[in-house]
């Protein structure tokens, strides 16, 4: 062997070549990464860099009918500290004084906080805090490093009539909703949604779209910002929702049947206006701004006055004596009897085996229809029943929309039930049908069960010779016309017989009377219930002299008699609509 | 003139053709430094400190051109074996963050491995030089690896694999150049190659046939032919026996030994970052400070291992050409003028010098585009870093000074 002698120009141009051709390899290398495969890396480091941040839309605020803000938004705040921007500046005490939070938990919390990769995470110190004290720490921003505010969004009441069971309430999203839900909702994690009342029925209406940023993040995950491109949008608030109700005839409502169990509504007959909607008792919509307490959403639930019942659409009770206008349509549309057809009443009437009660023993004499309605006369009507069939009243029933939805524009509404044989065999098979239930069915009574806004419809008719529409909570909404088609005559008759109820001598519901031009009808109900005392019913409505009007369906749960207890109700609310809207023209 | 360190017939003269690529890389590193510090006070940032550094750079670069080159000739092993006893010393000096590199006298810490670079140049250039007529190439190259393999056992042990790397990656060239026919430092190298190249089985294949072709083009005995090919094909089988009936947490153990510097975070999460950050630099680049995986900080060790990341992303494949092209320009001129110069000693030097930047260099970017370990090593004149950047800067010097004076 021996050293190879090689000419030294070969050796350098070999060591040339061999530098030269690595480092072209490596150039090759760069070209492959930064010019062929140059879409993939970008986009890569895009999504490294880049986050989507959902920017909440404002919800929509829901007014009265005269602008008075109903619900509006108020943001609330989850408080929340960066472990590892915490200094030694950081003052645990005034934290805790005005968080509440005991300053020993706090320390431990943040010390652990700052262990491993997560310091730079935002750790969760208390949820849900008010912007009162949000803005007192901001205050001492230089005593507290590292703590931030996220914020959420939620609703405030600022009016004082409350409105609760027609407003409804928001709750957090499941999974489950997600998955069941419109996607065009496009609902998220996280997001709140409408879970009752109004905020439920007109959620995609209220709701708005969410809008994007794109932020600029680190490898920690910090928001450095926003990052401004043309694929950024904002979000779209939702629209306002303007309502029928008229907060000062609300609030009014509310405070009657405050500390009883019931309910009210009153509306304009002419359109199916919902000028005031109070189910009784209520429940504090202010606590649905967080996540409701187990204990206090148990409170509720077992309650044995039920305030969670939205009466106005889901109690179902026995009309009553209201239900004997029905009664009359028929008689008159099937010609069962003349208006001038007298019955005796002796204060009882036997049918079969049993003895059918007047609810005045002392009897009232010879009555015809319209006194028979005037003095709420339950003998007549257990004549009269007689003289038509089950079918008969039924369909009238039914057309005055009883035993179906009105459609109002709430979630969950119940139908209420107008009985027929079937049903009353299907529930009472061993008895079955029995003519004698007529006799319950016709003052409203048996298995006959209605919503207090069925009753309220079926006035609006009344009121409205059969040309209303359906009821309707937001004014923005088409209408809906009602019809039922029966002779001026007849509508003229029922008419004339609310007016004896209230202003005749002796009418039942003469409490319900208002001095001046303006004129009331009425009728008054009492219905008998398992449960106690009867329910006190009262259905009329109120005439303007310039021809504006407005309904009214009461119902005071065992509160007795209805000309006792929901008569005068109605009074101080027929006189409110009187004072308000006759001055203001 | 005789033993003397100061030469003051000395000229003194810039060669440009191998100043200029240098101050063209010096400068594309701190327009990316003044990127990657563009948030942090003037005074306290990276690109502040370079700048000192280069301001010493330059001043070391004029003192060097008044030496008189032969002295380290006449000195080599002498300063070799300074430079054993430093490196040894640095064992009973305490750690930083598990290594030990350092020295400290007094308030200054210094790295002998990295002054140790250049004195191994200068001891292989004197070997190298007085061994020229000797005819057996085996012991030239055994006895020349023994030089390089001793401090690189010890760098190795601080641990510091990087420099390990250049210290026997430079004794390859200096003996190539020094006339040991490349068919010996072949034969020499395979085995090692095997190793490596048989974790890919397709590149094994590939690198036994190419084995074979070489060893029949230089006809050697046949049974030189036959164990050079069983002891390659052994050590590769060998390796991927051993690999592949480790545990995962032996094997986790021995990627930890061989870099003990690894990303707690995870060996390839670095090289992602890296690849991604070069990639979305495309063409063009995202413009100087534009960078979102440098500036958010995705990007790891931007201002040393990874600058040329930084680079990639922010200057795109033009500002990659530019440094490969001045690179290249470099390696041209350096070589080109070992060529022409007359001393055995200082053409060695040329090439020692030229090869220590070049392993640097190619490491570096060959571990940025995800094709090598990360093993830590800066790339030449565009890495912030004092001693390595000084070090650099005092071999071009030395390389001025060679080709000013003896050409």
């Amino acid at each position: 062997m021996t050293v190879y002698k090689q000419n030294i120009r070969h050796k350098s141009s070999l060591l040339i070549w061999v530098a030269g051709f690595i480092l072209l390899l490596l150039g090759y290398r760069f070209f492959e990464l930064q010019v062929v495969d140059y879409h993939k890396y970008w986009s890569k480091a895009q999504s490294n860099a880049v986050r989507r941040i959902s920017v909440p839309a404002q919800r929509g605020i829901i007014y009265d009918r005269n602008g008075v803000s109903l619900v509006d938004n108020s943001p609330i705040y989850d408080m929340k500290v960066i472990p590892v921007d915490v200094t030694e500046v950081f003052n645990y005490g005034l934290l805790a004084d005005v968080t509440g939070l005991e300053e020993t938990e706090l320390r431990e919390k943040i010390r652990q906080g700052k262990r491993g990769i997560s310091r730079f995470r935002p750790l969760l110190i208390q949820r849900h805090i008010g912007f009162e004290v949000m803005a007192r720490l901001e205050e001492y921003r230089l005593e507290l490093p590292g703590l931030i505010f996220s914020q959420l969004p939620a609703r405030v009441y600022p009016d004082s009539c409350k409105l609760t069971h027609s407003l409804g309430y928001l709750r957090n999203i499941t999974e489950e909703i997600i998955q069941h839900s419109d996607t065009t909702l496009n609902y998220r994690p996280d997001d709140i949604y409408g879970a009752a009342g109004l905020e439920m029925s007109y959620e995609a209406y209220l709701r708005g779209r969410d809008g994007v940023e794109l932020h600029t993040v680190d490898i920690l995950g910090r928001d450095l910002g926003v990052l401004q491109q043309e694929n950024y949008y904002p979000p779209v608030p939702g629209s306002r929702l303007d309502l029928c109700i008229d907060a000062r005839l609300q609030l009014k409502g509310e405070r009657l049947l405050a500390g009883r169990r019931g309910a009210l509504i009153a509306m304009d007959p002419v359109n199916g206006d919902v000028l005031a909607y109070v189910s009784s008792p209520d429940y504090d919509l202010d606590s649905f701004v967080g996540p409701i307490p187990y204990d206090l959403w148990n409170k509720w639930n077992t309650d044995p006055n039920r305030p969670l019942l939205n009466r106005v659409i889901n109690g179902t009770y026995p009309p009553g004596s209201v239900m004997k206008l029905v009664a009359a349509a028929a008689a008159l549309k099937y010609k069962s009897v003349s208006p001038t057809w007298t019955v005796n009443c002796t204060g009882s009437y036997v049918y079969g085996n049993r003895t059918y009660h007047c609810w005045n023993e002392g009897g009232h004499g010879l009555v015809n229809l319209k006194t028979a309605i005037k003095y709420s006369c339950n003998v007549y009507f257990y004549h009269l029943i007689q003289q038509m069939s089950l079918e008969q009243w039924a369909s009238m029933a039914r057309a005055f929309g009883f035993g179906s939805r009105t459609g109002i524009d709430l979630p969950y509404e119940s139908r209420g039930v107008v009985p027929t044989k079937k049903y009353m065999n299907n529930k009472y098979t061993s008895r079955g049908w029995a003519k004698g239930n007529l006799l319950s069915f016709v003052i409203g009574q048996g298995d006959v069960l209605a919503t207090p806004v069925q009753v309220a419809q079926m006035i609006n008719l009344i009121a409205q010779k059969g040309r209303t529409c359906k009821p309707h909570l937001s004014k923005d909404i088409m209408l809906t016309p009602f019809r039922l088609d029966l002779k001026p005559s007849t509508w003229d008759f029922i008419q004339q017989a609310m007016w004896e109820v209230v202003n005749g001598e002796h009418g039942t519901g003469k409490s319900s009377r208002i001095p001046g031009p303006a004129v009331v009808r009425g009728k008054t109900g009492t219905s008998e219930n398992p449960h106690g005392e009867p329910h006190s019913w009262y259905g009329g409505y109120v005439t303007l002299p310039d021809g504006r009007m407005m309904t009214i369906a009461i119902i005071v749960e065992n509160g007795g008699k209805g000309s006792h207890v929901a008569a005068p109700m109605a009074k101080e609310m027929f006189q409110l609509f009187s004072d308000l809207y006759l001055t203001s023209g | 003139m005789q033993n003397k360190i100061i030469s003051t017939s000395n000229s003194i003269r810039l060669q440009t053709k191998v100043i200029f690529p240098v101050v063209v890389l010096l400068i594309m590193g701190l327009m990316i430094l003044k990127s990657t510090s563009s948030q942090v006070p003037f005074f306290d940032s990276t690109l502040y400190k370079q700048i000192i550094w280069i301001g010493l750079g330059i001043f070391a670069f004029f003192l060097i051109q008044y030496i008189r080159v032969q002295v380290f000739y006449e000195y080599a092993y002498i300063l070799y074996g300074f430079m054993i006893l430093a490196l040894v010393m640095t064992y009973a000096m305490p750690a930083i963050s598990g290594s030990h590199r350092w020295l400290f006298l007094g308030p200054i810490r210094f790295q002998p491995s990295e002054l140790g670079k250049m004195i191994l140049i200068f001891t292989l250039a004197k070997f190298l030089s007085d061994r020229r007529d000797q005819s057996h190439p085996v012991h030239t190259i055994l006895l020349a690896f023994c030089l390089s393999a001793i401090p690189a056992l010890i760098v190795f042990k601080q641990p510091d694999l990087g420099t390990a790397i250049i210290y026997i990656a430079i004794t390859v060239p200096m003996l190539f150049w020094a006339g040991v026919h490349p068919y010996y430092l072949f034969l020499l190298l395979s085995p090692f190659i095997s190793i490596l190249a048989a974790f890919n089985l397709i590149a094994f294949y590939l690198w036994i046939g190419l084995v074979i072709l070489i060893l029949i083009y230089n006809q050697p005995k046949l049974w030189v032919g036959v164990v050079t090919v069983l002891v390659n094909i052994a050590s590769g089988t060998l390796s991927t026996f051993i690999w592949n009936h480790l545990y995962p947490h032996q094997k986790q153990r021995i990627l930890t030994f061989l870099d003990p510097m690894m990303d707690p975070r995870g060996a390839g999460y670095q090289i992602i970052q890296s690849i991604t950050a070069i990639g979305s630099g495309g063409f063009l680049g995202k413009g100087l400070g534009q960078g979102t995986q440098t500036h958010l900080r995705f990007l790891p060790v931007r201002d040393t291992d990874f600058i040329i990341s930084v680079l990639s992303e922010e200057l795109g494949f033009i500002g990659i050409i530019v440094v490969l092209i001045a690179f290249f320009g470099l390696v041209y001129w350096v070589v080109t003028y070992a060529r022409f110069v007359h001393n055995h000693f200082s053409s060695l030097t040329l090439v020692g010098i030229i090869s220590m930047l070049f392993v640097h260099m190619s490491i570096n970017m060959g571990m940025t585009v995800g094709w090598l370990p990360v093993t830590g090593l800066p790339a030449p004149f565009i890495s912030y870093g004092g001693s390595f950047l000084l070090t650099s800067i005092a071999a071009v010097a030395m390389a001025n000074n060679i080709i000013s004076n003896d050409i």
